[in-house]
C-alpha cells in the first residue's frame, strides 16, 4: 500500500455477476489486496493493487459488486453506483472504469457498460471468457466492436492470465487518453426532460450532477442518487416527478424508456460484431444438468443430501482441528500461569479471561473454516443460485425469499457472517427478517451446552440414540420457532409494501478453481477473526472482572479455616493451621475457596437476585450465573458452570467430572434444599433457553451494525423473552410428567 | 397469454410488459423487451418460481411477477 504523496490512480471494476470478474480482480492484484467497508453502508469494498506491465506504475484497483444495472435496487448495487459517482470514494470519482463484460451476454453486459459511460468516466472494456465463447463457437470481432464505442476492447480469461497484460497495456494507454465510450442520442423528449431537471437542480439549487446522475433521478424511481442530494426531498421531489410526468406525457413511459431506447442504441452496434448459432434450440450442458438438479423429486433429494454432506463436514471434518486449537490454547494458558504465578490477578486476567475466553471463540473457526469452504464451492460452481431457486417458495409465505438461503445456512456454524452475507438480498424487507431470524439458527457455540446437558442427563437415561436424535433435534428448534417468526415481521412490519421482485439469473455451471475457492475461505476466516474477535476480547475481560470482583483476602483464609477444621473435625492433632493437606485435599480447598469468591462476586450477588425471574425455569443461582455470564456469548456457560461447582476452570463439555458434579448438584438453600438440581426438565429447560436466547455480544454487534442499534437492542430483548417464556414452559410441562 | 402460463417445449415472443412493475423493470433492463424469444426452462418443484431463458441467459422470476409479461406462442 504506497502512500505517495500523489494518490494513486484509481481504477473502478464493474460489471454484471457471474462474469468473473472477480476472479480477473484476483489475477489482477494476486494477494495484495485488501477488503474494507464503503463508508456508511456495511457492503464489503475490495481495493487491491495492480501494477501497470509496462511503466510499473501501482494502481489501486477497486472490485465493484456485481451488478445488472446502475438503478440501485440492493445495497451492493447502490455502492456501484456511489463509486462511479465519487460518493463512496471520497468525492472522487476513478479515473477510469474496466468494464468486465461476459462475452455470451455481450449485449445484456453492454448495457451497463452504457450506463457506465454516461457518468463520463474513461472506459476499457474487457471481453471476459473469451475460452468458453470459443469453444461454443461464438465468434466476436472485437476490434469492429472497439472502433463503434470507442473504447478499447480487450479479450481476457480471467482464470488463465491470458489477455491481463493486454488489458494491463490498454488501460496504461487509456490513462492518458481517456477514451469515453458512445452514448446513444436521446430523444427531443428525453433530452428536454433531462434539461429541466437540470435547470432545476444544477444551475437554481446548485447541486453538482453529472449527465449520468440525472439520468438516473430521471429514469428510476428510488435511485440511489438522490440521498446524495443536497437540497431536502420537499425540495428535489416535486422536481423530479414533475420531470417524469414531462416525459409520461412527451409518449415515453419513465419506467420503460432507458431499457427501450439504450436497447434500441446497442443492437445496431452489435450488428456482425457477433456470431452465433441459434441459441434458442440447443440446449446447453447447464441446461441438461439442471434436468436433474432442479428436477421435482431428485433435484430436491440431491439438495438434501448435499446440506446433510455439508453438516456431516462441519461437524466431523472441523473435530481434530478443534481439539488441537483447545490443546494450544490449555498449553498456552499453562505456560501464562507458570509465567505470571507472582501475580494472581493478573494470572487470572491473562488466563482466565483473556485466553480462556478468546480461545472458547477461536475454536469455532475451523468449523467456519469448513463452512465456508462448501458455500464457496458451491457458489464458484452455480449451485447457490439453483439452491435458492428450489428454496424460495418455502421462504415465501413468511416474507422471505430464495435469496435468505445462504445466510441462513451460514448461520448454523456463525451468525455473524450469517448476517454479512445477506448484503445479496436485494429486498430490504427480506433482508432485514432474515437478519432478525439468523440468530436463531443453532451455531456452533450451542453445541457444547447440548453437549454437556444431553451427555449429562438423557443418555444416561435413554441411551445413545436417542440423545443422538436429541442432539439433531435441537439443532432444529431454532429453525421451527425462526419460521413464524419471520411470518410475524412480515406481517408486522411495513405491512402495505409489496415484496421486492426475486430476479435471480441461473448462471452456467463452471469448474470451480480451488484458489478462489481457498481464497474465499481465507478471508471469511479473518475477517470471523478480527471482527468478532475483537468485540469478544473486550466482553470476555467485562466477565472475567465481573466474576473476579471483589475478592477480599479474608474469604480464602476463613475458607481455608473451616476447611481444615472440618476434615480434621473430631481429631485433637490440628497442628496449627499450616496442616499438610495432600494433593486431592488441597485441590478441593481452591476448589471451595474459587466457589466462595464466585458466590460473593459482583455477578454472583447479582445471579442471587435475579434468580427468583428463573425460579419457575428450575434453576438455582448458580445456573442462573452461569446464564448470566453467557450472554456475551453462549460458550461461556461451560467454564461458568466449571467455576460455580467448584471443580477450577479447567473443564469442557466431555468432563464427565462436571457431568457427575451437575447430576450431584443439590439445593443449598429454600424450599427444595438437598433435592438434586438438575433433572432432565430442568436440562431441557436450558437447552431450550440456550437454543432461542440472544446470548452473543459478536452477534448483537453485527445487527447493530448492518442495520441498527435499535433493531439490535429490540432483538435482544425480544429473544431473551421468547426464551425465557420458552424455558418456562418446557420446565412446568415437563414437571407435570 | 401470460408468461406465468407457458409450458416447457414452446417458443414464445413477448408482446407486452407492464412496466409499472418492479420486477419488470429488472427484466428489462436485463434485456427483455417486447419482440425478444422466450422459453421455458424449469420449475421449481412446487411449481413457483420458475426459470425462463432469454437473449441466451436463464433467469428465475416468481409466477406473481411473471403475470405482468404478455407472451405469444410463435413455433
Amino acid at each position: 500500500m504506497s502512500e505517495a504523496l500523489r494518490p494513486p490512480l484509481r481504477i473502478a471494476l464493474i460489471g454484471n455477476p457471474n462474469t468473473g470478474k472477480t476472479s480477473l480482480f484476483n489475477t489482477l492484484t494476486g494477494l495484495r489486496q485488501r477488503v474494507g467497508n464503503y463508508s456508511g453502508v456495511t457492503v464489503e469494498k475490495k481495493t487491491g493493487i495492480w501494477q501497470m506491465p509496462q511503466s510499473g506504475q501501482e494502481v489501486e484497483l477497486i472490485d465493484l459488486p456485481g451488478t445488472y444495472s446502475l438503478s440501485a435496487n440492493s445495497l451492493d448495487e447502490r455502492v456501484a453506483v456511489d463509486v462511479m459517482t465519487g460518493h463512496g470514494l471520497a468525492g472522487r470519482a476513478p479515473d477510469l472504469v474496466v468494464v468486465v463484460v461476459d462475452v455470451e451476454n455481450l449485449r445484456r453486459n453492454l448495457f451497463l457498460a452504457s450506463q457506465a459511460s454516461e457518468l463520463g468516466v474513461p472506459m476499457v472494456i474487457a471481453l471476459n471468457c473469451w475460452d468458453v465463447a470459443e469453444k461454443k463457437g461464438l465468434q466476436i470481432d472485437s476490434k469492429l466492436l472497439a472502433q463503434r464505442l470507442g473504447v478499447p476492447v480487450v479479450p481476457t480469461v480471467a482464470k488463465r492470465k491470458s489477455g491481463t497484460i493486454d488489458l494491463g497495456k490498454a488501460v496504461e494507454q487509456a490513462l492518458h487518453t481517456k477514451p469515453l465510450m458512445a452514448r446513444p442520442q436521446w430523444p427531443k423528449a428525453v433530452q428536454t426532460a433531462l434539461k429541466s431537471l437540470r435547470d432545476a437542480l444544477v444551475e437554481t439549487h446548485g447541486e453538482s450532477l453529472r449527465d449520468g446522475e440525472l439520468q438516473r433521478l430521471l429514469f428510476d424511481r428510488n435511485s440511489a442518487v438522490r440521498d446524495r442530494l443536497q437540497s431536502p426531498s420537499a425540495t428535489h421531489d416535486p422536481i423530479i416527478r414533475a420531470a417524469r410526468e414531462q416525459l409520461y406525457k412527451d409518449g415515453f413511459q419513465p419506467d420503460a424508456a432507458e431499457s427501450t431506447l439504450r436497447y434500441r442504441f446497442l443492437n445496431p452496434l452489435l450488428n456482425d460484431v457477433l456470431e452465433r448459432q441459434a441459441l434458442m434450440k440447443k440446449r446447453s450442458t447447464s441446461e441438461s444438468i439442471d434436468q436433474l438438479l432442479l428436477h421435482k423429486f431428485w433435484g430436491l433429494l440431491v439438495f438434501v443430501g448435499m446440506m446433510y454432506v455439508v453438516f456431516q463436514s462441519v461437524y466431523s471434518w472441523a473435530g481434530p482441528a478443534m481439539d488441537l486449537i483447545e490443546g494450544v490454547v490449555g498449553w498456552l494458558q499453562g505456560i501464562a500461569a507458570g509465567a505470571l504465578v507472582g501475580t494472581p490477578m493478573l494470572q487470572s486476567l491473562v488466563v482466565d479471561g483473556i485466553i480462556g475466553g478468546v480461545g472458547a471463540f477461536l475454536v469455532f473457526l475451523p468449523q467456519i473454516l469448513v463452512l465456508f469452504f462448501f458455500i464457496a464451492l458451491l457458489e464458484a460452481t452455480g449451485y447457490m443460485a439453483r439452491a435458492a431457486f428450489l428454496m424460495d417458495k418455502c421462504f415465501q409465505w413468511c416474507g422471505l425469499n430464495g435469496k435468505s438461503f445462504v445466510p441462513l445456512l451460514t448461520s448454523f456454524a456463525c451468525a455473524i457472517p450469517g448476517i454479512m452475507a445477506t448484503r445479496t438480498i436485494n429486498d430490504n424487507k427480506a433482508r432485514l427478517i432474515t437478519i432478525l431470524v439468523a440468530p436463531l439458527m443453532s451455531c456452533s457455540a450451542r453445541l457444547p451446552v447440548y453437549l454437556l446437558l444431553i451427555g449429562a442427563f438423557i443418555e444416561p437415561v435413554y441411551g445413545p440414540s436417542v440423545a443422538g436424535t436429541a442432539l439433531f433435534a435441537m439443532h432444529f428448534v431454532g429453525a421451527l420457532v425462526a419460521a413464524p417468526l419471520a411470518w410475524l415481521l412480515h406481517r408486522s412490519i411495513d405491512k402495505g409494501r409489496a415484496p421486492m421482485p426475486f430476479v435471480m439469473e441461473l448462471p452456467r455451471y463452471r469448474v470451480p478453481q480451488l484458489k478462489l475457492v481457498l481464497l474465499r475461505m481465507y478471508e471469511s476466516g479473518k475477517e470471523f477473526v478480527v471482527r468478532a474477535g475483537t468485540v469478544i476480547f473486550a466482553m470476555t475481560i467485562v466477565i472475567w472482572a465481573l466474576l473476579y470482583f471483589p475478592r477480599p483476602e479474608s474469604i480464602a483464609a476463613d475458607t481455608r479455616t473451616q476447611f481444615i477444621s472440618q476434615i480434621t473435625e473430631g481429631r485433637l492433632s490440628s497442628q496449627e493451621g499450616k496442616a499438610s493437606l495432600d494433593e486431592s485435599q488441597q485441590a478441593e480447598l481452591d476448589a471451595q475457596i474459587a466457589a466462595r469468591y464466585l458466590e460473593q462476586s459482583y455477578m454472583g450477588r447479582f445471579g442471587k437476585m435475579v434468580q427468583p425471574i428463573f425460579a419457575p425455569a428450575g434453576y438455582d443461582w448458580k445456573i442462573t450465573v452461569g446464564v448470566l455470564a453467557s450472554f456475551p456469548a453462549r460458550e461461556i456457560i461451560i467454564s461458568t458452570l466449571g467455576i460455580i461447582y467448584a471443580l477450577g476452570d479447567e473443564v469442557d463439555e466431555n468432563s464427565s467430572d462436571l457431568r457427575t458434579t451437575l447430576s450431584n448438584a443439590k439445593w443449598d438453600a429454600g424450599p427444595r434444599q438437598g433435592e438434586p438440581v438438575f433433572n432432565i426438565p430442568v436440562a431441557l429447560s436450558i437447552m431450550i433457553f440456550f437454543a432461542l436466547c440472544m446470548q452473543c455480544g459478536a452477534t448483537l454487534a453485527v445487527i447493530a451494525k448492518e442495520l441498527n442499534g435499535w433493531w439490535s437492542a429490540g432483538s435482544f430483548c425480544a429473544l431473551t423473552l421468547l426464551a425465557w417464556v420458552a424455558a418456562v414452559a418446557v420446565y412446568q410441562i415437563g414437571m407435570l410428567f | 397469454m401470460r408468461l406465468d402460463e407457458i409450458q416447457r417445449g414452446g417458443f414464445f415472443q413477448v408482446k407486452n410488459l407492464d412496466c409499472c412493475n418492479e420486477c419488470v423493470q429488472r427484466l428489462m433492463s436485463m434485456g427483455l423487451l417486447p419482440d425478444q424469444e422466450i422459453r421455458l426452462v424449469h420449475e421449481a418443484p412446487l411449481g413457483d418460481p420458475i426459470a425462463v431463458e432469454f437473449n441466451g441467459c436463464q433467469i428465475s422470476l416468481r409466477l406473481r411477477d411473471a403475470a405482468h409479461v404478455e407472451v405469444e406462442a410463435i413455433r
